[in-house]
């Protein structure tokens, strides 16, 4: 599974650095790096809806405080 | 023309509890493309000083731009100082580097330290004439330019730091030569070898100097190019034009913003390949290739904004960007230490995300953001080009 972050100027403020850090804790906490891969990109062009995450190409609004909700429900039931 | 050009670039430190420094650096850029630097110092420390050190390298910078004799500037400056009425002489001594043209250094010096010339890394004792005018013994110097070669000139407050506290008889000529020798291969530009040295010095004179000490450091290098791609063209149409323009320029190529990287990425047919790095509060940079370096747009640049001011007036955040990974420091060492032309194509596009009240970051912040850019460069001696799109 691939997991994108938007790391441009909109989401950056938005806290995109924050959302990237807890996510690499969580995989790495539970052992998921061999089955998340997790990558950076430019603007998706939703900066409105920030920080932008797409899981295997499907778009998802997160931010910091939601990281770990969106973890347990979206990344995790799709394994 | 050759692909040569100088950097130039001086450090002052004051006399202890004086405000005003009785050293004095005047630069001036001639038409036909040669630079006359002139260090001056004014005889005793505070405004007597500083105002003999101003007129005179204000006087022979003018009328050696305008093309008039070194002859005549020096007896206009014996006719035009004020006499110091404490001692009854109007004095302040002088170094000069004229670079004519890029190809040929003309020294002309009186009464200061006589000038280091390092070549290849090592001191020089280049030939010097002696000529008498309105009484002065001046010396000159006519040198044919090779890269890497660079000028030092100082005021007597070098070789005199440290007199009675570290040294003898302070630090002299002779050990200031193997000091920047050492320095001059680091690839420092002129303004940190100047401000090296006088560092230095400060430290010898125990932070408390007991002149006014400057360096004037000229570095002479090859032309490099650098081209900076920022923001997307405000016509979508003009992609192609700004593409073909942006790419086909010599040099290094940097691309800054998001939205800008990917066009860039679609033009060339290869993958953008963003990294999930964080060094210090700057976004991450990204991998494309044929392209030097990606950054974030106007969070990043904002930052080398600040890097820049900074470089020009007190320095402290030097060891920051001298070092640091993340886009804001790479694009600020490119630009500053390696780059010596450098082309901006800025697209004036309207990044609609960018307009919400609630971010710091706008269209108006962006331009500004160029024009604070390419002024703080021009003052670093840098020859800016801006096209927008």
């Amino acid at each position: 599974m691939t997991v994108t972050i938007c790391v441009g100027s909109s989401c950056h403020i938005k806290g995109s650095r924050q959302v990237v850090e807890q996510l690499q804790e969580l995989i790495a906490g539970e052992n998921l790096s061999d089955k998340i891969i997790l990558s950076g990109t430019f603007c998706l062009n939703k900066c409105q809806q920030g920080v932008c995450v797409t899981v295997d190409d499907e778009f998802f609004s997160v931010s910091p405080e939601t990281v770990s909700s969106f973890f347990e429900k979206v990344i995790k039931a799709r394994l | 023309m050759n692909d040569l050009t100088c950097d130039i670039g001086y450090k002052s430190i004051n006399h202890v509890g004086e405000q005003l420094c009785g050293d004095h650096v005047e630069i001036v850029e001639q038409e036909d493309g040669s630079t006359v630097a002139v260090l001056a110092d004014g005889l005793g420390s505070g405004v007597k000083a500083s105002i003999l050190s101003t007129l005179t390298s204000k006087i022979i910078s003018t009328m050696l731009a305008a093309g008039l004799s070194i002859e005549e500037c020096v007896e206009t400056i014996a006719a035009t100082l004020p006499v110091c009425s404490e001692r009854g002489v109007a004095y302040s001594t002088f170094t000069i580097i004229r670079i004519i043209q890029n190809h040929t250094a003309e020294l002309i010096q009186y009464d200061n330290p006589q000038m280091i010339v390092l070549r290849n890394g090592e001191n020089w004792e280049y030939p010097r004439t002696e000529t008498t005018i309105g009484g002065k013994q001046i010396f000159r110097s006519l040198i044919r330019l090779q890269e890497d070669d660079v000028f030092i000139a100082m005021s007597d407050g070098c070789p005199h730091a440290g007199i009675g506290l570290a040294y003898n008889f302070g630090w002299k000529r002779e050990d200031i030569i193997p000091f920047m020798e050492a320095m001059s291969l680091c690839g420092y530009t002129a303004r940190n070898l100047a401000a090296l040295l006088v560092d230095e010095c400060n430290k010898l004179y125990g932070g408390e100097p007991g002149d006014d000490a400057t360096a004037c450091v000229v570095r002479i290098r090859k032309r490099v190019p650098m081209n900076i791609l920022f923001g997307p063209p405000s016509n979508r149409d003009d992609v192609e034009r700004m593409m073909n323009l942006f790419f086909s320029k010599e040099g290094k190529h940097i691309i800054c913003g998001g939205t800008t990287s990917s066009i860039a990425a679609k033009w060339l047919r290869k993958p953008l390949r963003p990294s999930l790095d964080f060094t210090g509060d700057i976004p991450p940079i990204a991998y494309l290739e044929g392209v030097d370096l990606v950054t974030e747009g106007v969070i990043t640049v904002n930052r080398v904004v600040e890097y820049a001011k900074d470089y020009l007036g007190e320095n402290k955040s030097y060891e920051t960007w001298s070092s640091g990974k993340d886009g804001a420091s790479l694009i600020s060492r490119l630009l500053f230490e390696e780059a010596t032309d450098i082309n901006f194509y800025v697209g004036k596009a309207i990044n609609p995300a960018h307009q919400n009240p609630d971010l710091p970051i706008n269209f108006n912040i962006k331009m500004n953001l160029v024009q604070e850019l390419s002024e703080a460069l021009k003052k670093m001696g840098k020859r800016i080009k801006v096209s927008y799109f």
